[in-house]
């Protein structure tokens, strides 16, 4: 083999630490190594040219680059060598980056480790083998998983580009959490006005189906075919039949279910439909609250529906779908801000979340649109907004911003001034965070126009006093402590992930942070992506965002996904494991292990061999791993490889 | 190959690609100093790892042998942590009949996500491995080093 | 009638159903018996099963496959069947066990010490069993050995002396020689402390002449023609005469077997130097018990290293 080897200064990122020069001097000496040399930025058009250049001069065969890790620019380096005319997996990288000059500012160690991480390299190239991809026809569908409005804008999105899409909500209508604002932010314009229409068009799209109150079951397969089980939870309405006439919530005798969609603000019944606008209107039972059900005798919905469709025998129901990619859009859910005692954890029905407020403010909502006290109904004049419960709080492991906060307290207090004009909003803030178009400005006018004070303190504790709320907190501009007393006090609760996204992620495959939003594929690079081909991320579930930025990854997911699929045949990723079958003696220990039954037994001559079914094998080389004579082994990681990198590594 | 010598040690480490590779780059873009005595070999997959590689590493000469892969429930071949745990379990108890200290062998879960994690395990295992100094080689070696016979392969 | 005899007996009656039985015959000493493939009556001739039965017939198995073989069968024996069972290396229904209470086979080594400067083991006439003794014709006269002070040290420790899965079992069940398997010889190794073992291994690894007998004698072994130690590719060892080497295949040998090994202990009594190798497989089987109550050989469950928990209560990988 004819190897060269390349040491990418990456301007003074590696340079400043590691001596290129030096790295390359020593690789010359390396077996096979015919050629090497430092260069500025291999990553760039004059870096790839010149590496180009030095295969066709010094007919090389294998490519070596030492720069960043090859989780980043493995793909571009292995494009370049192949236009160079060597095949792509001819390559090795040697991650002297975020694994030698950014760890440590030793310049002789870094060096060292560095031309050994190339040596390292080289000695595995020297044992690569051509690969050559597959084809595999795709499936020319997406599943999205979730109908907030990240999920909505990447099915419609995808839908009018021209693929079926299969949608699933967990709960019984889509809209997610902005279904239940009354404004957005920074235009105060109506939430349901702009998303209501939306949410009719995922109904009507030919190329959409929806399955509500459904979620996901299982998922197998791999990019272009993943095989999909929905669940579809028992509503006991048949849906086929359910006109969403309403009259079954009139008649319900149990009028005391807690309201989901009004975050509990007033009670339901327990058969409902969630809101006038849901999207499918059709009703469903709360199965815990109805009399039926817990008491065993009533039957009233089921009397008076014209259309006969309830079903108090319905059974969940699993559906099987293929599709050829996946876009999670789960949102997120708010903290459980009961944690805090200095907010009365639970104990003042006059302290309110946000988003019950929002259902306060909403025409639709349980009050009429109304802002009525909880405790009384009565109309509140001071309205004291707690911004930074639950985010910002490493004390209850939710250290991070939740970044929509700030502006949604500011539409809240205008919202409060529209409704009460005698009000008077105070706004206990931390810090006021409010980039995004608009955003200050509003900030500014909610306290300019709107005449909302804003304290830049922490509450301490609120008590009752008389009807009210004693408001404590410290107001850190002035100096000092401030009291108000308030006739309601909304808390700005932040988000966290969705319940249940650590096992969707591992439904999915995806990775997952510490807090449980899923991870992308590069922080910078690969925003909606995920590390498994062939699933992206839209909205909130990847990280918490406004309403903008969730559509705007909602349309980023949706075009991965009909780029992806916009093609009719995709290559499959060679490096996968292969049976050497005079070497496989039958005994089935791959088979056993190999988590995707990606491996079969077949009948050679008599004699049981392994054999891997290619477009099912996604190359984990846990059969390798298994097989004690090693006659299965894994593409581009055999033994041999592996092996020699060791070897490359051992003093002795 | 020679480390550094009275500075560096050898440590191998196996990482797989998905969480624990990344998890190393995350603290290399966090710019989270570290010892510089560790070699990383990538690997798909903790499941991929072949206790015999661990073995042909401390028999080979490594001073330690770091194996990291994905927390348990979160691996992107949904199952090869799972065996990579029993199989790596199994092995610490082969190591002390071996004459070879059992501390010379670790292996962990490091996500993607978790730079400061791997900062804190590259410490610590690089301070336990300088604790118990170099490894001596097995006596009776008569060839050429490890590496020498690998070159002299044909490619 | 003797066991001897009702063993030949259960071998006529099963024979016709079974293209050959294994079983033990004349060996080339006195003190070694050979394995033996009884075809018909005439190859009863000879037969054996006792002291002298060393050899675990199990070894044969995997490479008859396809037709139905007898076996007679140790309580070792039979566990290395069932762990063939298991690992569907071989079919249940391809084997016919006939079991027999075992008490114990010879060590010659150890007759080998016994019998001093009298002769060489090779050199014994017979042997004869004579309560708790054995006697020895030699060129010096008898010489008479406790019984127990010539028998393999497996022999001390066994919990299964009588073929458990037999499908046919003949004679009278054994008490086992211990209740359990406590692995105290692995314990008193290991306190030898690792500066000692490493030194241990390089002076037994220097005899190593790399005749795989250990491998060969493995009934668990089946990769056979295939074992990565003879092979370039994938290369894992040299051919080198070097002790990492010679000691590299001892872990090869030893990880391959983890969570397999019954410990017939056949590597090291076939180790024509007398490497004690087993260790390194007991080691493994210890912890394979300690971690996951599994002892090979026996019942039906998938090996503890074909598998796997989620939450492994025995494992704390998370406390360091």
């Amino acid at each position: 083999m004819r190897i060269g080897v390349f040491i990418c200064h990456c301007g003074s990122n590696i340079a400043g630490t590691v001596d290129c020069a030096g790295v390359a001097q020593r690789a010359a000496a390396y077996p096979d190594v015919v050629y090497s040399t430092d260069i500025m930025y291999a990553c760039a058009e004059p870096g790839q040219d010149a590496v180009i250049a030095a295969v066709k001069e010094h007919g090389l065969t294998g490519v070596v680059v030492a720069s960043c890790t090859p989780r980043m620019h493995e793909p571009t380096f292995r494009k370049a060598v192949e236009r160079a005319g060597i095949n792509r997996y001819m390559f090795e990288m040697a991650n002297i980056r975020e694994h030698v000059s950014w760890i440590g500012k030793d310049v002789e160690a870094n060096t060292n480790k560095a031309a050994e991480l190339v040596r390292m390299a080289a000695a595995k190239l020297r044992l690569n083998r051509e690969l050559k991809p597959k084809s595999f026809p795709v499936t020319k569908r997406v599943l999205v998983i979730g109908g907030g409005v990240a999920g909505i804008q990447a099915a419609l999105d995808a839908a009018d580009a021209g693929l079926e899409v299969v949608m699933v909500e967990k709960q019984p209508t889509i809209g997610g959490k902005m279904a239940k604002l009354d404004k957005t932010f920074p235009t105060v314009d109506c939430s349901s006005c702009i998303l209501g229409p939306r949410m009719v068009d995922v109904a009507q799209h030919p190329n959409i189906t929806l399955y509500a109150y459904s979620e996901l079951e299982e998922v197998s397969g791999y990019v272009g075919n993943f095989d999909v089980k929905i669940r579809k939870k028992a509503t006991y309405v048949n849906w086929d039949k359910c006109t969403g006439c309403g009259l079954c919530t009139e008649k319900c005798p149990s009028k005391k279910s807690y309201d989901r969609f009004n975050e509990g603000v007033g009670p339901t019944t327990a058969i409902l439909i969630p809101f006038p606008q849901a999207i499918p209107k059709k009703a469903s039972i709360e199965r815990d609250y109805c009399r039926l059900f817990n008491q065993g005798k009533c039957g009233v919905c089921a009397k008076v529906c014209p259309t006969g469709a309830i079903d108090y025998a319905m059974q969940d129901e699993i559906v099987e779908v293929k599709v050829g990619g996946i876009v999670a859009a789960t949102g997120y859910d708010l903290v459980d801000w009961t944690v805090y005692g200095e907010y009365g954890a639970g104990r003042y029905p006059d302290v309110v979340t946000s988003l019950q407020y929002e259902r306060m403010l909403s025409a639709s909502g349980p009050t009429g649109g109304h802002i009525k006290r909880p405790s009384d109904g009565k109309e509140p004049k001071d309205v004291v907004f707690i911004q930074c419960v639950a985010s910002r709080d490493p004390s209850i492991g939710r250290p991070y911003c939740s970044g929509f906060c700030c502006m949604y307290t500011a539409k809240q207090a205008i919202l409060t001034k529209d409704h009460i004009p005698d009000s008077q909003s105070y706004v206990f803030y931390m810090d006021i965070r409010s980039p995004g178009k608009g955003y200050d400005e509003f900030t500014r006018r909610v306290q300019e126009e709107y005449g909302a004070r804003y304290v830049r303190g922490r509450v301490s504790m609120i008590y009752p006093k008389g009807g009210k709320l004693v408001v404590r907190g410290a107001d850190t501009l002035m100096g000092g402590q401030v009291e108000v007393e308030a006739d309601l006090v909304v808390l700005a609760v932040g988000g966290e992930a969705a319940a249940g996204s650590p096992a969707l992620a591992e439904k999915l495959r995806i990775s997952y942070d510490g807090y449980g939003f899923f991870m992308e594929g590069h922080p910078k690079l690969k925003p909606v992506e995920t590390n498994t081909a062939g699933v992206f991320l839209a909205g909130a579930c990847q990280g918490l965002k406004d309403i903008p930025s969730s559509v705007a990854q909602g349309s980023a997911a949706a075009a991965k996904a009909i780029g992806l699929l916009s093609r009719n045949m995709l290559d499959s990723d060679p490096q996968i494991a292969f049976v050497s079958v005079n070497r496989c003696v039958g005994c089935r220990k791959c088979i056993e292990v190999c988590p995707f039954k990606a491996i079969r037994e077949i009948d050679m001559r008599g004699q049981p061999k392994a054999e891997v079914i290619e477009t099912v094998c996604q190359g984990c080389g846990l059969c390798n791993a298994t097989c004690p004579q090693g006659a299965i082994q894994l593409s581009h990681f055999t033994d041999n490889q592996i092996l020699a990198e060791v070897e490359a590594l051992c003093r002795f | 190959m020679s480390v550094l010598e009275g500075k560096e040690l050898r440590i191998v480490g196996f990482l797989c690609n998905w969480c624990s590779y990344g998890g190393a780059d995350t603290a290399g873009v966090g710019r989270f100093t570290q010892p510089t005595d560790l070699r990383i070999i990538r690997v798909p997959c903790s499941g991929r790892i072949n206790p015999l590689f661990v073995m042909k590493a401390l028999i080979g000469g490594a001073d330690g042998v770091l194996v990291s892969g994905c927390h348990p429930r979160d691996c992107h071949y949904a199952e090869g942590n799972y065996y990579a745990r029993r199989r790596l379990e199994v092995l610490k108890g082969l190591l002390p009949v071996l004459g070879i200290n059992p501390s010379r062998f670790e292996y962990t879960w490091v996500s993607a996500s978790e730079g400061q994690r791997w900062q804190h395990v590259v410490e610590t295992f690089t301070a336990r491995i300088h604790a118990l100094g170099p490894a001596q080689a097995f006596a009776g070696t008569t060839g050429p080093a490890n590496h020498n016979r690998a070159d002299a392969m044909v490619s | 009638m003797s066991i001897q005899d009702e063993l030949k007996s259960a071998i006529m009656a099963a024979l016709p159903d079974l293209s050959c039985v294994i079983g033990w015959g004349p060996g080339p000493e006195p003190l070694r018996a050979a394995p033996l493939f009884i075809r018909g009556e005439a190859d009863l001739e000879g037969f054996t099963a006792g002291f002298l039965s060393v050899n675990n017939p199990a070894l044969y198995l995997p490479s008859l496959k396809g037709s139905k073989v007898g076996i007679v069968a140790k309580g070792c024996d039979a566990r290395s069947v069932g762990q063939l069972v298991t690992e569907t290396l071989i079919k249940r229904e391809e084997v016919h066990v006939i079991g027999y209470p075992c008490g114990g086979v010879i060590d010659v080594d150890k007759v080998a010490a016994g019998l001093a400067d009298a002769c060489e083991p090779g050199e014994v006439g017979a042997l004869r069993e004579d309560g708790d003794d054995v006697v020895l014709d030699t060129p010096k006269g008898e010489v008479r050995l406790a019984k127990k002070d010539v028998t393999a040290d497996k022999c001390g420790r066994c919990t299964f002396p009588n073929a458990e899965n037999a499908d046919v079992f003949v004679g009278i069940r054994r008490a086992p020689a211990a209740a359990e398997d406590t692995y105290a010889d692995i314990a008193e190794f290991e306190a030898r402390g690792t500066e000692e073992l490493k030194a241990f291994w390089e002076k037994e690894m220097s005899r190593c002449i790399r005749c795989y007998a250990c491998r060969n004698a493995c009934p668990l072994c089946v990769c056979r023609d295939h074992c990565i130690a003879a092979s370039r590719e994938p290369h894992w060892v040299s051919q080198a005469d070097d002790v990492p080497d010679k000691l590299f295949f001892q872990v090869i040998h030893a990880v391959h077997l983890s969570g397999r090994c019954t410990g017939c202990g056949e590597c090291e009594r076939a180790c024509p130097l007398g490497i004690p190798v087993l260790k390194l497989k007991r080691a493994l089987s210890r912890r394979v018990e300690n971690l996951f109550g599994y002892k090979a050989g026996i019942g039906t469950e998938t090996p503890p290293l074909l598998t796997f928990a989620i939450e492994e209560s025995t494992i704390k990988e998370r406390d360091w």
